[in-house]
């Protein structure tokens, strides 16, 4: 680690107001310490904000089928929220399918979803060439490295780092709301807008500018009591995805009314199936609409001759994600 | 999409601004510092920031000057003494650093000292003395729940925790619930009957 | 978990009590047991090793100006300023250093990892933070990484072991023409890491001319020898501690670059020094199992009988230093064979050196064998139980060296009693449960019976109490433990008043923490320090525990201190000697009179999804027998360590590399894979009791690399069962069954 200064925020708008270059936010630390570690992130200012107005961000509250949670809930909390689990389990499976439970009673959702890529060559600084650590210095996976990790859609010739966190896939599909307060003041944004692709400029991952705090996520229909959160990795837990699918469903007798598909493991950036959904809404949920859903997924996979099984394995994940939500009750 | 203003709680413009309300919204953590340089973060970085902090663990008040980068689990073996938290990735990999924070299970490794302050902190060293061990520890005993003994610490830590927390319902349970510690002497199925046996004395 | 399982299973025939661990209430409440957490006299200095990024090439230049500007530093050294060291050698030529090149030798990169400075500091983050700072330039040179890249050299054994032979017994090419049913394949196994959870560390201090180190450690007397030769001081001014080891398996037998790092840093310095390889250095640090490519050919008759059998091997090892493990003479002499050709190679390339990594040879070999023997059974229409009963054999037949004891058949019946075996339908894809196919597979688990010469000082006293002292090791095995159990049921005394010290370079010496050779060592040693107590109360050797223990009690002196001393049968005496300077001697396994193994059987259930090819393991049984045990508590615990590292070796682990940079990729345990509690299920563990009287003092057979030895080809054997699907490239991987 590099010398920083500490220091703790009693609000948010405290927090915003003394943001500046080098500041960063520090909630669980449990990405920025880490990389912190590893001379990835170099902080000069950290400025706490766990403790932000005695527990004010830290909140799950439903309205109806509208769900609102506070930024600063520990992954552990939403996990384990009874109400959550039954009206929303994609939810809570995403998050305890994630880490271990240490991590989530330290991690805060809205740190979560902005976890960085676990590409070897990112993590590793004596690597010299890595597009999103220093931009324009080449990408040592695309230039003969280990990819089998790496992602095959949304990708770049900059970039094939995969997005690693499995929340943002849930938040995704149920098309949440981000809420954040920024030096301009409040703003919201919609999840699927705020990470960014690779594209030219992989270094930047996320439409956030200096200063902007997370308060809150929300999302307007939050009820899919049959959801759920799949997640295919080589060991049974505390391991990334190779390929992860959030599905929600509604069904009309045998019909499709509202799907709605995030996939993690696959992608350099939390997915949305948007054309895969709208291939499936309104016809029934067989096997021969679920092979055209994912050919139309991953139509515009690319691979490297490591990582090519991830479009196989992604397909064969939705589609049993979708078949295992459909024998939910709801 | 709509920017829902009432949602921020009344944040204003006003209040946001620069010089506005910030400096009484910090906690005076800066002004203990003992060599932050006035002008802040220059461009080269800032040089070591050290700070006082007033820590609690295992029910003792430890007061300490620590460099900002102090990691909790550092603070614990270096500065205290208390080398029962093991460090075996340093990157909240393999839980053998696991302590309570709050009751918390939490990785010390991946916690800034800074951060602990104003928390209840317990290690491996607190959870019971030598004459009348946790039931934890005895059941770890019993079932040989280890072998080199070296995640040990945490396993134990977590363990209590896991049934803490209602985690413990059932063998799949503990053992997805204590996925984040591992073993490499591989004691998995003995570390699953200990948390077993305790949870019935612990009346989890 | 099956509803009966038990931790901590009764003694049956020919087994010690299964006493609880020495050092339990130690290791349950975080006691400083272990080399790194010892105190040591004054505030300590942080060491950081700075390693290459690049596997190949020189430094060119060195900057420090920005390092030594960090608040707190006290010292760079680099190969520029590191002066002379002394110099090791490594196991092939009898020494323990990992490497051949020595620390900071030069300017030349021989492997990624390579430790290129230290720094020191009055802080572990000013030490962290100076390695930034140290600018170091580098001619980078293109590297050969494994297998099949550019500049891979290979060579036979015989031409890096003038003593090696490859076996030519009868002629395998004839029998293999002339079997029923043969097999042909290839079968790869991949980089794997020790991965201890206890980091590499030592602990340097000086007083006065005397060196001390803390550093965690398989071979204290070893390390002593080789840390004295380092910094040129003479043996008997260093002290090494390693009360506890926090895991080993193989990792810290080797003397690496750090121990004279420190201890230069130390002298220099004039204060205590630790130094910690963080986890990612720790991969190229001290050593790592090797990949292996193998080739096997196996035939029999249509009774099933063996005729032939031919496996060659490569394994892939350093430019610098061509470390290898051999050991298919061991396969040669499993069973009942014909005819055995072996031949044995090494590849080598520009890495960090190999090391001996849990059941060395074993794991590998074996895999590849009993893999061979799984198909060869089903391509014979043999169930592979039964086809290794057919094939089992009371000599090794290339020697004709009879077995000491072999209970193998014994194993195959325990555990197909236990696992439920006759409900196998052989078919594969026969079985499934909802969305999981479901495949049973079986595999016989051996490992080499080995011993060292060993000491044991033993002072009994009269009130009743006794104290052991050797230089041998607990990694976690239980190793006070038994030394406690044995001097106990030898004087009947409770082995509760016996206190044991081990890992301290300044006790009696005993022997590496490896080879499995521990128990058998350290226990003859203590039984011959008994016999000596008895001796020197003159009861004669025929005394009964009741009456040693009233002669105890009954003694003039308040205590009496004998040195206990062993050397297995058929070494020299000159091996001890060896071992008071720090080298190592091992006998065992394959001897020209006997042969002496241990032996153990395996089954497991896999579960495979049908659509998204995840592959589980609900359900391993294991059935073993290894002569007399000495607790079975602790033998249960190895046992069960040893099936689950088979889980993780099978389907798990496996260090990545760049085959463009010849560097490790997933240097860390969130991505070097190995079993957390939630991969395993049902683990079931029977111990068949076994008598050898001739094998050694106590009848003991190592038991620490047994269990993990064969797993692998149980698993791919279920894989098979399941899907149809051979694979022969390890860790089996979802993406394989695709």
């Amino acid at each position: 680690m590099r010398p920083f200064y500490y220091e703790r925020a009693e609000t948010a708008v405290g927090a915003v107001a003394s943001s500046g270059p080098g500041t960063h936010y520090l909630a669980g630390g449990t990405t920025m310490v880490d990389l912190m570690k590893l001379d990835v992130q170099r902080p000069t200012r950290l400025v706490d904000i766990s403790g932000l107005e005695g527990g004010r961000y830290d909140f799950i509250r439903w309205d109806g089928d509208a769900l609102r949670i506070g930024a600063l809930t520990t992954m552990a909390k939403l996990a384990d929220d009874e109400q959550v689990r039954r009206r929303a389990p994609v939810l809570s499976d995403a998050l305890w399918l994630a880490a271990s439970p240490q991590i989530r009673n330290m991690a805060r959702i809205s740190g979560n979803v902005l976890q960085r890529t676990r590409c070897p060559y990112f993590r590793d600084t004596s690597y010299a060439q890595c597009n999103k650590r220093v931009p324009g210095s080449g990408c040592a996976a695309l230039d003969g490295g280990v990819t089998r990790h790496h992602a095959v859609l949304g990708t770049s010739d900059q970039c094939i780092a995969t997005y690693p966190g499995d929340f943002a896939q849930a938040l995704i599909a149920l098309d949440a709301v981000v809420e954040i307060l920024s030096p301009d003041g409040p703003r919201s944004v919609r999840f699927a807008d705020m990470h960014v692709l690779p594209g030219g400029k992989p270094d930047r991952e996320t439409m956030l500018k200096e200063g902007d705090l997370i308060v809150a996520f929300s999302i307007e229909d939050a009820a899919f009591p049959r959801s759920k959160y799949l997640k295919v990795r080589d060991r049974e837990s505390y391991a990334y995805a190779l390929a992860s699918a959030a599905t929600a469903l509604r069904m009309e007798g045998d019909t499709v009314a509202d799907v709605r598909l995030g996939l993690g493991g696959v992608a350099t950036v939390p997915w949305r199936a948007k054309e895969a959904e709208a291939s499936l809404r309104g016809g029934p949920l067989d096997e021969s609409a679920l092979e055209r859903a994912a050919q139309i997924a991953f139509a515009g996979a690319t691979t490297t001759e490591e990582n090519a099984f991830k479009v196989d394995l992604g397909k064969r994940t939705m589609v049993r994600a979708l078949l295992e939500t459909a024998r939910m009750e709801g | 999409m709509s920017d829902d203003h009432d949602r921020f709680d009344n944040f204003s413009r006003r209040t946001l601004m620069k010089g506005g309300a910030a400096g009484a919204a910090m906690l005076p953590m800066g002004a203990r510092a003992q060599s932050m340089s006035a002008g802040g973060a220059s461009a080269t970085g800032p040089s070591v920031q050290r700070i006082e902090v007033s820590l609690d663990i295992n029910g003792q008040r430890r007061d300490l000057t620590i460099d900002t980068r102090s990691t909790l689990l550092d603070v614990l073996r270096h500065e205290l003494e208390l080398t029962g938290s093991k460090k075996g990735c340093d990157h909240g990999q393999c839980g053998a650093c696991t302590v309570h924070v709050d009751g918390q299970r939490t990785l010390s490794c991946l916690t800034l000292a800074a951060q602990a302050e104003g928390t209840k902190v317990v290690t491996i060293e607190g959870l019971s003395d030598e004459d009348n061990l946790h039931p934890m520890q005895r059941a770890f005993v019993e079932n040989d729940a280890f072998q080199c003994g070296y995640c040990t610490p945490g396993q134990i830590m977590s363990g209590v925790a896991c049934i803490t927390e209602g985690h413990a319902g059932s063998d799949a349970e503990i053992r997805e619930y204590m996925s984040g510690n591992l073993c490499r002497c591989a004691a998995y199925p003995n570390i699953v009957a200990a948390v077993k046996q305790a949870r019935t004395e612990m009346g989890g | 978990m099956a509803q009966d399982y038990t931790p901590v299973p009764a003694s049956k025939d020919n087994m010690g009590k299964p006493v609880a661990r020495y050092e339990a209430l130690q290791k349950v409440t975080g006691a400083k047991i272990y080399a790194e957490d010892l105190p040591v006299p004054g505030r300590p200095a942080y060491a950081w090793m700075v390693t290459s990024g690049i596997a190949k090439g020189r430094i060119t230049a060195i900057d420090d100006t920005e390092a030594r500007a960090i608040p707190g530093v006290q010292l760079i050294v680099t190969h520029e300023n590191v002066g002379q060291l002394g110099k090791l050698e490594t196991f092939a030529n009898g020494g323990l250093a990992i490497t051949e090149v020595g620390p900071l030798a030069g300017p030349e990169v021989h492997h990624d990892g390579q430790p290129v400075a230290l720094i020191v500091a009055d802080t572990f983050e000013a030490a962290r933070e100076a390695s930034y700072k140290l600018a170091i330039s580098y001619a980078e040179e293109s590297p050969t990484a494994t297998f099949g890249d550019a500049g891979a050299t290979e060579k036979a054994l015989g031409d890096i072991n003038p003593e090696y032979e490859p076996i030519r017994f009868n002629d395998a090419e004839a029998a293999l023409a002339n079997s029923a049913h043969t097999i042909d394949a290839e079968y790869r196994t991949p980089i794997q890491h020790h991965n201890p959870i206890e980091l590499f560390s030592t602990t340097a201090y000086w007083e006065g001319g005397r060196l001390v180190l803390h550093e965690p450690s398989q071979y204290v007397w070893g390390l002593k020898h080789s840390a004295a030769d380092l910094m040129q001081v003479d043996a008997d001014n260093v002290r090494v501690k390693s009360p506890f080891v926090g895991g080993a398996f193989g990792s810290k037998g080797a003397v690496t670059h750090r121990t004279a790092l420190a201890a230069l840093a130390a002298k220099r310095l004039g204060r205590p020094v630790k130094l910690v390889a963080m986890r990612d250095q720790g991969f190229t640090h001290s050593g790592h199992r090797q990949e292996t490519r193998q080739s096997v050919r196996l035939g029999c008759d249509a009774n099933g009988r063996l005729t032939g059998y031919d496996h060659r091997s490569w394994e892939f090892t350093a430019r610098t230093t061509p470390y290898y493990n051999g050991g298919l003479d061991k396969c040669a002499a499993m069973y009942a064979f014909d005819a055995v050709r072996t031949d044995e190679y090494v590849v080598q390339g520009d890495r960090n050196v190999p090391t001996f990594m849990r059941s060395p040879a074993e794991v590998p070999t074996i895999y590849a064998l009993e893999a061979a023997m799984n198909e060869l059974a089903a391509e014979a229409g043999i169930d592979p139980v039964e086809f290794r009963k057919i094939n089992d054999t009371r000599v090794n037949p290339v020697n004709g060296a009879p077995y000491t004891s072999r209970s193998l058949n014994q194993c195959l019946d325990a555990v197909a009693d236990s696992f439920g075996w006759t409900g196998r339908d052989p078919r594969p894809g026969s079985m499934r449960e909802g969305d999981w196919l479901i495949g049973w597979g079986c595999s016989m688990a051996m490992y080499p019976t080995q011993m060292g010469p060993s000491t044991a000082r033993l002072i009994v006293r009269r009130n009743g109490s006794a104290l052991i002292e050797v230089a041998a090791h607990d990694v976690g095995t239980g190793c006070y433990t038994i030394a406690a159990q044995a001097a106990g049921e030898r004087l009947g005394i409770d082995p509760q008043r016996i206190e044991v010290r081990m890992g301290d370079s300044r006790l009696p010496p005993g022997p590496i923490s490896g080879g499995s050779i521990s128990t058998a060592s350290v226990t003859s040693a203590v039984a011959n320090a008994c016999d000596r107590i008895v001796e020197e109360l003159g009861l004669s050797s025929d005394a009964s525990t009741d009456e040693r223990a009233a002669a105890m009690a009954g003694m003039s002196e308040p205590e009496i201190e004998v040195l206990g001393r062993w050397t297995p049968p058929g070494m020299g005496e000159d091996a001890l000697q060896a071992m008071y300077d720090g080298g190592v001697r091992i006998t065992g396994g394959n001897m020209d009179e006997r042969t002496m193994f241990a032996f153990g059987a395996e089954m497991v259930e896999v579960r495979v999804n049908e659509r998204t090819r995840e592959i589980r393991v609900p359900r391993i049984h294991g059935a073993f027998a290894a002569g007399h045990i000495m607790n079975p508590r602790t033998a249960h615990s190895q046992y069960l360590g040893g099936l689950i590292w088979g889980i993780g070796s099978a389907l798990h682990e496996a260090t990545e590399i760049d085959h463009k940079r010849a560097r490790y990729t997933n240097d860390n345990i969130a991505e070097y894979l190995i079993p957390v509690n939630a991969d395993i299920g049902e683990v079931n563990i029977v111990m068949v009791p076994e008598r050898d009287d001739e094998i050694n003092v106590l009848g003991v057979k190592g038991i620490g690399e047994l269990a993990n030895v064969g797993t692998p080809a149980a698993i791919t054997d279920a894989i098979w069962h399941a899907t149809g699907t051979r694979i022969r490239d390890l860790p089996v991987r979802l993406e394989k069954l695709l």
